[in-house]
């Protein structure tokens, strides 16, 4: 479309909270110091002494999203959301650098009454004999498709479905909503608290904020060299 | 040389021939049918969309299923033959595709097997229109496996369990090797008898808040933790693991392919006469409707699906490509909503593809 070089590279940073302020002091430490000038109500960013470096401020899941279709340069946001982003949103990026904050993983987590279930081969077992005892198949409430439905088909359960959730998804064997969850945790508390227990191999991915780039977009010889200068920043 | 038009035409004189009506479903159907049918496997291949209603819909990803749904009614299920072409929608890894199908639904026939000749004849016949006579068929058979099942010596809780896993062979094999190496842990609560056990369960789950019916009952998770530690020491038999392996990886030309299962099941004790029988007599109906096809029989091969129930086949082109495939599916109007079994089969055309091998 642009018919002119482009000579700048956009760089997408969380919008708020403690992933903005993590990234920002990731980026300090690294000598380019973001610099957010309208505040928290502005979506615009500079980097001092790098005025060819745009920074935006998006929510983590949008800028997963974008960097898969290829609408962002680069951006700070989660494994586990890159993945989410599309079926194949992890090869339509380079995951460059992790940097060590914003800790997760992504679990699958059963009923803790559930004696007989310890691992994903009691679930198949269990999966395999719930449609024909309840009539329907067995529930998995989450907001990540993608990654659950290829952790279930690796472990070779097919006989499931996906109830999508978008919010408190450890509620949902409470509430009746589906029979187990796939969520993100950090320390566990939330699902301990919700009587729920994480399946001995049922890590499906650490996640952890990372400096991504698009491998989507078609960069021009002096972005290159700014994309470089970035990530030789977080050689370490 | 017979022109794409000329071939064309004998195309649609095919499926609104006598004896079939041809069949126009809809092709924005709602999602939950596939989903309730096939899971969350099949339903990662449907390109979806959300209704204003907030309903979750699906453009067509076959013919099968609206067919057989719309065959019930209250009064039970009418024999009825349904020939149908036109396009059907998948989600695949590069993305979203859009290609043509035509094929017949034969549901409720007296005679089933008759009706498993017809969808052979109407494959054959379409195979003609586009020149393809030295085809590979690929036959499997679910009866078969499941007959082997049956008569082979297990605890009966793996019976379904294999049975689910029968069409993927990863699926069957990470099985088949774990019943190798069962082990009990679960030691915690050894001991406790299966009262005992219901109302420890019963309290925990009330504890956590947890419905008592809705989703896995105190008495079902109480039954397999009890089936888990007792399969520690009654597994399967080593034998009964060894003779499931040595089936599926039957794999060739149908009589040889059929006479080592034979010769399996016979040197493990067993008499599957009838099903492998009846899997020679359809494999010899199919093999005088295409005479020069190779026809090759592979013990583990089938959709995983598990309202399959009779012979599978897969037509394959000099390009490699699936030209046809279908089935027998008794099992699939019962999973739909009719009150009983009732007998079905069909194909489906890859309607481009065949076209492609007229090209050759």
């Amino acid at each position: 479309m642009s018919a002119k070089p482009v000579n700048e590279i956009i760089l997408a940073v969380p919008s708020k909270g403690r992933l903005e302020e993590q990234s920002c002091k990731v980026f300090a430490d690294a000598g380019l110091a973001i610099e957010r000038p309208g505040g928290a109500r502005s979506y615009q960013g500079n980097i001092a002494g790098h005025p060819d470096i745009v920074v935006r401020f998006l929510s983590a899941g949008e800028i997963a999203r974008e960097l898969v279709r290829g609408n962002l340069d680069m951006g700070i946001t989660g494994t586990d959301l890159i993945h989410e982003a599309s079926q194949n949103g992890a090869e339509k990026v380079n995951i460059a650098r992790a940097l060590g904050f914003g800790q997760a993983d992504v679990v699958i987590a059963v009923p803790g009454v559930w004696l007989d279930v310890s691992t994903m081969s009691d679930l198949s077992d269990v999966a395999a004999d719930f449609s024909s005892r309840h009539g329907r198949w067995l529930r998995v409430a989450t907001k990540y498709v993608n990654l659950t439905r290829r952790f279930f088909a690796a472990h070779g359960i097919a006989e499931y479905k996906i109830v999508q959730s978008l919010g408190a998804t450890e509620a949902a064997p409470a509430s009746g909503a589906a029979d187990l969850i796939v969520d993100i945790t950090s320390t566990g508390s939330t699902l301990r608290a919700n009587g729920l227990r994480v399946l001995e191999d049922g890590v499906i991915l650490k996640s952890e904020a990372s400096l991504v780039v698009s491998h989507n977009r078609q960069f021009g010889e002096q972005q290159q060299v700014l994309l470089e200068r970035v990530l030789a920043a977080f050689a370490n | 040389m017979t022109k794409p038009g000329k071939r064309r035409e004998q195309l649609m004189s095919l499926v609104s021939g006598a004896g079939v009506t041809p069949a126009n479903p809809p092709a924005l159907l709602p999602a939950s049918d596939y989903f309730d049918l096939a899971g969350e496997e099949f339903g990662a291949r449907l390109l979806l969309t959300t209704g204003a209603d907030g309903l979750q819909y699906c453009l067509r990803p076959d013919f099968t299923l609206p067919i057989a749904k719309a065959c019930i009614s209250g009064e039970g299920v009418a024999p009825a033959a349904f020939s149908y072409l036109g396009p059907v929608f998948r989600q695949r890894a590069q993305g979203p595709v859009e290609f043509e199908q035509a094929g017949l639904e034969l549901v409720g026939q007296p005679d089933p097997e008759a009706a498993l000749s017809r969808v052979f004849e109407f494959t054959a016949k379409a195979l003609g229109i586009y020149g393809v006579s030295t085809p590979a068929v690929r036959l499997g058979s679910v009866a078969l496996f499941e007959a082997l099942l049956e008569a082979a010596d297990m605890p009966p809780v793996w019976r379904p369990r294999l049975r689910r896993r029968f069409g993927s062979r990863k699926a069957l094999t990470a099985s088949l090797d774990r019943l190798t190496s069962l082990n009990g842990n679960t030691q915690t609560l050894a001991g406790k008898s299966r009262n005992e056990l219901i109302e420890d369960i019963t309290g925990q789950m009330l504890e956590s808040g947890l419905s008592l019916v809705e989703s896995r009952t105190p008495e079902e998770i109480a039954d397999r933790f009890l089936e888990k530690q007792a399969l520690a020491v009654a597994k399967v038999p080593e034998k009964t693991i060894a003779l499931l392996r040595a089936y599926l990886a039957i794999s060739g030309p149908v009589e040889q392919a059929l006479a080592e299962a034979e010769e399996l099941f016979s040197a493990n004790g067993l008499s599957l006469e009838k099903p492998l029988s009846g899997v020679a007599a359809q494999a010899k109906v199919l093999a005088a409707l295409l005479p020069d096809a190779v026809l090759s029989f592979e013990a583990g091969f089938s959709p995983r699906l598990h309202y399959y129930t009779g012979l599978v086949f897969e037509i394959a082109g000099e390009g490699g490509d699936i030209l046809a495939s279908g089935g027998q599916y008794d099992r699939l109007l019962q999973s739909l909503g009719a009150q009983k079994e009732v007998s079905a089969s069909g194909c489906a055309l890859w309607v481009a593809r065949l076209e492609g091998e007229a090209g050759r």
